[in-house]
């Protein structure tokens, strides 16, 4: 299979994710589309990788996994402790910053 | 190399003081020590370094003594901020020890991007440093606005880590490497569409991190919203830290496809220097203003990424070097303040003479007046710019720009010299004692030292 | 590479009979829910709109704040357990890496235990206060 699919493939995933983090206002979507953004970065380094019989690209899927899962569960941390105190995950209500 | 263990376990140490020490005074003192200690590694390094480049870790980073330099400067920077800020960073929360500690993480991710050679270690550099960063943001937890601003952080921050990772997927399927000086991308002919996407991924990326416009939108807020003994770390070494990683990395690869690239660069430049200016114009908070003013000095500080070359080296030291003075000085005297507004500094000369003149040579130097480290950092911008061959059109609305910054930074000085207030300006409750002053008044003679020897830095 | 080498040389006719199972797979599933739908018999109450729970009347809604605690130990769950992630590289170049990567390892985990004790200490982990 040419690698041009794969590129294809991801590059579609990763606008749908951009799109997804721009468009929606709830805080955990908004989350979960950046995740998408990052799997698709993954998939095309997989997809690399093989391409280039390179294993260091898998390696760095595995770095981008373990920091995406930090950077989550930092997230989630934040979110809860909006929703503790707005008690909405909402992003709209982070205009409230603006005078 | 050394820098970068050194940091990561003082780190630790300092975590773990959170539960084996139960004296707030006995922690800061340790944080204290540690950044001392950074201090003392960084000047080894710099003593140990030649001038020829050192790979380690397999090729994962490299050193020279131009890295050794500016992290010396880095860890100089830190240990004043750790200096004058330590008293306000206990009182931030409960988890005092782990701000210390997150300081000292983030500082790790620093030094990994003044030094990197792999695209591994800039991705872990940036995450490292951006981290604690959004800790840090919302480490005042009662504060709504310090919520807001961390989530607000973090999401455009892990937003931008996505475009981050595309860019450096997509070089990767252009040159087969990581490795930052291995994939210098001329050589082959015609760059791929691949690799030009990606470069304009980084582009964006790293204009996200760094708070450029049009990416600048979350600084005002973020840092008007965290507390403010962090708002000096972010705004000034992390954001140094970024620009020696966004230089670095085009400078080691992109250079030969320069042609290509640097059209949006110029682009970038103008608009984060327009938008920075003007803006800071209409802010009524000082440190809002201050906020704004970060994203215009961000504008100069990309000239460098323009020029890539000697004088622009020399230049981000010494631009580095004073603007985190400048930084750490304004808001040490910030934080002392009972009201952020510009009529909060009213008359803040006759009460505290001693903080108003390093606010004010501290504004001097980020509004770039001669005899202060600003203004040898932004010629040296400017300079290199224009041995690049940069158009000078750019160059000439710079310094228009740089005209705009003098109004609002003066409308602090005009605030603490020329205008009265019954009131005293500083928070009844601030500490404001001898080794803080002490601390103050070096700072100050530092940013004076570098306005009149610039080569201190580049020399030492 | 087995799996590969079908890959590689089969044609795309080849690939027809998984084809062909999934369309009559998707269209079993398709026609019995619909026929269920229709041909069975329909009473209205409103119990039948209530959520079933193995017969026990349900109290409440089910979405209600639930206590921190759990988010800790989902987050902190996860955290550790992503980090197994970097064991499996380490697996496959167990004996060239030797004793030098065996002591990186080493050194990777007690970093791991470090984070462990401050969790512990930190009282992250106790139920009752």
């Amino acid at each position: 299979m040419p690698i041009q699919y794969y590129l294809y493939l991801s590059l579609a995933l990763f606008c749908t994710g951009i799109i997804g983090a721009l468009m929606r206002r709830n805080a955990i979507v908004i989350l979960m589309c950046i995740e998408l953004m990052l799997n698709a970065v993954n998939l095309l380094l997989v997809a690399f990788s093989n391409h280039f019989n390179d294993a260091s690209a898998q390696i760095f899927v595995f770095f981008i996994m373990v920091v995406a899962a930090a950077e989550v569960s930092i997230g989630l941390a934040i979110i809860v402790l909006m929703y503790r105190r707005v008690h909405s995950i909402d992003i709209n209500i982070l205009n409230r910053l603006k005078n | 190399m050394n820098i970068i263990i050194a940091s990561a376990l003082l780190g630790v140490v300092l975590m773990l003081s959170g539960v084996f020490l139960n004296h707030a005074k006995g922690k800061r003192t340790l944080a204290i020590f540690a950044s001392i200690i950074l201090m003392v590694v960084a000047v080894v390094d710099v003593m140990q370094n030649t001038n020829n480049t050192i790979l380690h870790f397999n090729g994962l980073m490299a050193t020279n003594s131009f890295t050794a330099k500016l992290n010396a400067v880095i860890a100089f920077c830190s240990m004043l901020y750790i200096f004058l800020f330590s008293n306000e960073i206990s009182k931030v929360g409960l988890n005092d020890a782990e701000y210390f500690a997150l300081i000292f993480f983030a500082l790790t991710g620093v030094f990994i991007l003044t030094s990197y050679q792999n695209m591994f270690m800039l991705f872990l550099g940036i995450e490292i440093l951006s981290i604690p960063q959004y800790i840090l943001a919302g480490s005042d937890k009662r504060n709504v606005k310090s919520n807001e601003a961390s989530l607000k952080y973090f999401l455009m921050g892990a937003f931008s880590t996505g475009f981050l990772l595309m860019g450096i997927t997509l070089i990767y399927g252009a040159t087969g490497t990581f490795d930052v000086s291995k994939m210098a991308l001329m050589g082959s002919g015609e760059p791929s569409t691949i690799a030009l996407l990606g470069i304009l991924f980084l582009i964006v990326a790293l204009g996200f991190k760094a708070s450029a416009a049009p990416f600048h939108v979350w600084t005002p807020d973020v840092y008007d919203g965290s507390p403010t003994a962090f708002t000096p770390f972010m705004a000034s070494i992390a954001k140094v830290a970024i620009f020696a990683a966004f230089i670095h990395l085009f400078h080691a690869s992109f250079a030969g496809l320069a042609g290509r690239w640097h059209i949006i660069i110029i682009a970038i430049i103008v608009l984060t220097l327009l938008i920075g200016n003007v803006t800071a114009v209409y802010q009524q908070s000082v440190k809002r203003m201050l906020a704004y003013s970060s994203i215009a000095q961000a504008g100069f500080l990309l000239f460098a990424v323009y020029s890539l070359n000697e004088i622009s080296q020399k230049g981000i030291l010494l631009y580095g070097a004073s603007y985190m003075l400048a930084t750490m000085s304004i808001f040490a005297v910030l934080i002392k303040m009972k009201d952020y507004t510009f009529d909060g500094f009213n008359g803040l000369a006759k009460k505290q003479p001693v903080l108003a003149f390093a606010a004010a040579i501290a504004l001097f130097s980020l509004a770039g007046i001669p005899l202060t480290g600003g203004f040898f950092g932004k010629y040296y911008m400017l300079n290199g710019a224009m041995q690049n061959g940069m158009p000078i059109w750019v160059l000439i609305f710079a310094v228009l720009m740089a005209a705009i910054s003098v109004y609002y930074y003066f409308k602090v000085i005009q605030a603490m010299y020329f205008k009265t207030s019954i009131q005293d300006a500083t928070e009844p409750d601030a500490v404001i004692d001898v080794p803080f002053k002490v601390m103050l008044i070096i700072n100050t003679a530092l940013l004076i030292l570098l306005g009149i020897y610039p080569t201190i830095v580049t020399i030492f | 590479m087995i799996f590969l080498d079908i890959a590689v040389n089969s044609k795309p006719m080849d690939w027809f009979p998984i084809l062909l199972q999934l369309g009559i797979a998707v269209a079993f599933a398709a026609v019995m829910i619909g026929a269920t739908q229709l041909l069975g018999p329909k009473r209205k109450t409103s119990d039948k709109l209530v959520n079933f729970e193995s017969g026990i009347e349900n109290v409440g809604n089910a979405r209600q704040p639930m206590a921190i605690k759990y988010f800790l130990v989902a987050i902190l769950f996860v955290l550790f357990d992503v980090e197994v992630i970097f064991f499996y590289p380490y697996a496959v170049n167990f004996r060239s890496l030797g004793w030098d990567g065996f002591l990186e390892v080493l050194l990777f985990i007690t970093l791991f235990l470090v984070g462990f004790v401050y969790i512990i200490k930190k009282g992250a982990l106790q139920w009752e206060e």
